[in-house]
């Protein structure tokens, strides 16, 4: 249908008042070779069944027409006269889902508003580009996370445990003491006698004194089961339950959100194929200002184009090895991957040693804040050093560009969270005696010898890691990185300017979060407070990384695309979770709960208060959690899942097939229409001739 | 929301409503937007609709978008003249195609339009050719922008005509995670 002529006609037929020629606005549509191609086709006479649906979809579609705004305006024009005849009961529903559209934009308005640091991370994603912001969009959400965990700890336990601490009410139940067991409910916490001020400043970094026993460690809450006036609330079942709860809250959380980032990469097909065309097309990020950034990222654009022609190279020089060059090469690579395991693995027994002699000796004066940091430091030092060797290694690999960037993530990430592994591995063993001979364990089933408390012992630990952390990358940021800038800016020697300023490295910084965010989630079961503690960090190292990012560094030359590292962060997160939910399993049902402090003082294990409040349940309740927990419902349940999920899958399959049955249909219409081109010229000239003839 | 302002009719008002992506209060924010390019240009009562246009000049030299490689394309696609003086409906018409809130097709519709400079509704090597000197500022050898232009055409011609037709590139856009992210311009 010929667009311009029926515009024509719908102007003879209503007076829209608009004074612009038609003639102005067909200039934006201009004449094409193969007409009516690629122009947007509008059907100005729709058939009956349409006038009855919703006007809003009417509205909707209106919006997303290709067409200058005159047209759209003559088209709402049209829209608007054909008044559809309506029941009562559809005019009602029309004016109710006009309203609630504009509720809806008015409350996402507001919500757009109140979201946490919209404007500073738009200024981020404008100057830096997406990947960049894609790290502040990660630590936002660590944020809001950290903060809603804290409000269900706070609310489930530490508001219950301040009240009845004031009120003093309610009975700590005695725990029996068998005969040789008096000495494992030793516990004396403050410090004795005077002490010097500045124990103080250590006891605040460590964790210790004044602050040991107090909210923030496991060791001052009570087991009381406050019972009131009919009111009982049992702390030690609130505590593991909030605890749980606390866990299950984070990974729906992130599965939630990974979930959002995967549809988009099933949708992508995984692995972009067309990696040129769409860096061509879909690489400029039209919302950057100013002129760095645009310098930076039309360099960047160059990089990347030259780095994907210099991998096609690569590739063909593979390919085009001879057998002895290729198994030379193999082994080479195996070699360095083993001296790479090498010193993985002797970073691992440096941290070993560390939280031992650390565990072991406590002094208290001030070389001993150096002993207790020991495990930090020797974390810190082993996550600097090993990836900065493994580096160095990987440039002897002769990987292809990619390759060798997704390597040496995996190494860094395996490393940060093994190391974490190492340390909670040797404090556990420490625990219960792995290390010693069964003699220390025997009368309270842990090590009370050391450990007079050892939850507050290990919350501790957490508590030193986390802000050690911090501490770091504070140190860091003004040791490092604004005296690197003042050389750079004001020195004008060629070795200087080569360095160059500091990249913000994107993967290493999120790795740096991921690790704060894990000790958390270990410490959280046995320091309460430490979800708040870490709200503080993150929106602290969220105005530091802005104003370092923004005053010291230039964007990195090797950026990731924003969606799959997205999903990527995500992944190492869910790692991360899962090296927690294992250490807290650990915990629970394992190891003998401390007899001198916490909830669980009583118990042989601090799973079992669930058990035991279990009975305290009405009977209907019982049966119902009975039958749940059986397998007449649990195998059925299995199955059910097992169908939906093959399901799911033989539909994602029918779809991919349909995708690629669709692909080859348009490549074959394409050399239709490429045939009949051509036979339609062929003719003309053959009827052409005919009529010279 | 009450009728404070006198700029517009609410039948304009609403119009515009229904014609962009945008809220009354944002198209009175981008009303005025427009007017700071050209105070003495555009009169603050639009009720009788008058046709004023801005050059392009002060189009291209909006913060926004100054520095993009491709602002005269974008101008030159949006405005009703083609030359890329655009009047007040072509201005809101362009944020709201370049707002988060439109959909992919909307946007590879006119994105191919962007790159299309010849404007023959075909993205051939030339176009291309034009496309990678703005992206890289001309610092890509000979050798390597040709290469690149025909692995480009490689990877989306589907029909096999040597250039890229809307489908072609609608087809390839579907595949970028990044394009909605990327083409985007927040005003």
């Amino acid at each position: 249908m010929d667009f311009r002529g029926s515009y024509a006609e719908g102007s003879a037929a209503g007076d829209y008042g608009y004074q612009g020629a038609p003639e102005s606005l067909r200039l934006r549509q201009r004449l094409s070779a193969v007409p009516d191609q690629s122009s947007p086709q509008f059907n100005w006479n729709p058939d009956h069944t349409s006038e009855n649906e919703e006007g809003s979809s009417d509205r909707q579609n209106l919006k997303e027409l290709p067409l200058p705004m005159e047209l759209k305006k003559a088209i709402r024009q049209v829209q608007q006269m054909k008044v559809p005849v309506v029941s009562g009961w559809q005019s009602w529903r029309r004016s109710k889902s006009k309203t609630l559209k504009r509720f809806r934009e008015e409350a996402g308005g507001i919500l757009a508003y109140v979201a946490l640091w919209r404007r500073n991370l738009q200024k981020i994603g404008g100057h830096f580009g997406g990947g960049v912001q894609s790290y502040f969009l990660f630590l936002r959400f660590l944020v809001v996370l950290n903060f809603f965990s804290f409000l269900l700890i706070a609310s489930f336990v530490l508001v219950p445990s301040i009240i009845f601490h004031s009120r003093s009410s309610g009975n700590n139940s005695n725990i029996n003491i068998s005969a040789g067991q008096e000495v494992c409910t030793y516990y004396e916490p403050n410090p004795q006698g005077l002490v010097d001020f500045y124990t103080y400043f250590i006891d605040l970094l460590t964790g210790t004194g004044f602050m040991e026993y107090s909210y923030l460690f496991y060791g001052y809450y009570n087991n009381t089961e406050g019972i009131t006036n009919d009111f009982s609330y049992n702390i030690p079942l609130a505590y593991l339950l909030t605890a749980a709860f606390y866990s299950i809250f984070c990974l729906i959380c992130i599965v939630i959100r990974m979930g959002s980032v995967i549809r988009v990469t099933v949708k992508t097909g995984g692995r972009t194929v067309g990696g040129y065309s769409m860096l061509v097309f879909t690489g400029w990020d039209y919302g950057l200002q100013g002129d760095r950034a645009t310098k930076l990222k039309q360099n960047n654009i160059r990089y990347k184009l030259q780095v994907d022609l210099e991998e096609e190279r690569i590739k063909l020089k593979a390919a085009s090895l001879t057998l002895g060059q290729t198994v030379g090469l193999y082994s080479l690579r195996a070699f360095l991957n083993l001296i790479v395991l090498g010193l993985i693995i002797g970073a691992f027994i440096c941290i070993f040693l560390a939280t031992q002699f650390s565990q072991t000796n406590r002094e208290t004066d001030f070389l001993s804040l150096v002993v207790q940091y020991l495990p930090s430091i020797v974390i810190t030092l082993a996550n600097f050093v090993v990836p900065f060797l493994c580096d160095q290694i990987a440039l002897l690999e002769k990987h292809a560009p990619s390759t060798t960037i997704i390597l040496a993530l995996l190494r860094a990430v395996f490393l940060r969270l093994a190391s974490l592994g190492v340390l909670l591995i040797t404090l556990w063993s420490q625990i219960t005696c792995s290390t010693e001979d069964g003699g220390t364990c025997l009368p309270c089933g842990y090590n009370h010898t050391l450990y007079q408390c050892w939850e507050t012992r290990v919350g501790q630990e957490m508590y030193k890691l986390a802000m050690f952390d911090f501490l770091t990358v504070i140190a860091v940021m003004i040791l490092v990185e604004f005296p690197r800038r003042m050389v750079v800016d004001s020195c004008s020697w060629k070795l200087v300017k080569f360095v160059g300023r500091q990249e913000f490295v994107v993967p290493q910084n999120v790795l740096g979060l991921v690790y704060g965010q894990t000790v958390v989630w270990i410490g959280a079961l046995f320091c309460p407070l430490l979800p708040v503690i870490n709200t503080v960090k993150f929106i602290i190292i969220f105005y530091c990384k802005k104003m370092t990012l923004f005053y010291n560094c230039q964007p990195a030359n090797r950026t990731f695309r924003s969606t799959s590292s997205n999903f990527f962060f995500l992944l190492v997160l869910l790692f991360g979770w899962i090296l927690a939910a294992f250490t807290l399993i650990y915990s629970v049902a394992a190891i003998h709960p401390s007899m001198s402090c916490g909830p669980f003082r009583s118990l042989t294990m601090m799973w079992s208060v669930v058990p035991n409040s279990f009975h305290s349940l009405s009977s209907s309740t019982q049966d119902f959690l009975h039958y749940i927990g059986s397998q007449a419902f649990s195998i059925p349940l299995f199955v059910l899942s097992c169908v939906v999920l093959s399901y799911m899958a033989a539909l994602a399959s029918v779809y991919g097939q349909s995708v690629s049955l669709l692909k080859a249909q348009l490549k074959l219409e394409g050399r239709d229409k490429q045939f009949l081109v051509k036979q339609i010229e062929e003719l003309s000239l053959a009827s052409r001739k005919r009529q010279d003839c | 929301m009450g009728n404070k302002q006198t700029i517009f009719t609410t039948q304009q008002l609403d119009a515009y409503q229904d014609c962009t992506f945008f809220t009354r209060k944002e198209i009175i924010r981008l009303f005025h937007r427009y007017r700071d390019l050209a105070p003495q240009l555009i009169p603050l009562d639009y009720t009788n609709k008058p046709d004023v246009k801005v050059p392009y000049e002060l189009i291209g030299s909006m913060p926004e978008l100054k520095e993009n490689p491709f602002r005269q394309r974008i101008a030159e696609v949006f405005s009703e003249d083609g030359e890329g003086n655009m009047t007040l409906d072509d201005f809101l018409d362009m944020f709201s195609v370049l707002s988060e809130m439109a959909p992919r097709d909307l946007k590879a519709y006119y994105a191919f339009k962007i790159y299309d400079f010849n404007n023959d509704d075909y993205i051939c090597v030339s176009d291309l050719e034009k496309t990678l000197n703005k992206l890289t500022r001309n610092e890509l050898s000979e050798d390597e922008s040709r290469l690149v232009c025909e692995k480009v055409i490689d990877e989306a011609d589907l029909d096999n005509d040597g250039r890229l037709s809307l489908e072609d590139f609608q087809h390839m856009i579907i595949r970028a995670p990044d394009f909605l992210s990327t083409f985007h311009i927040r005003i």
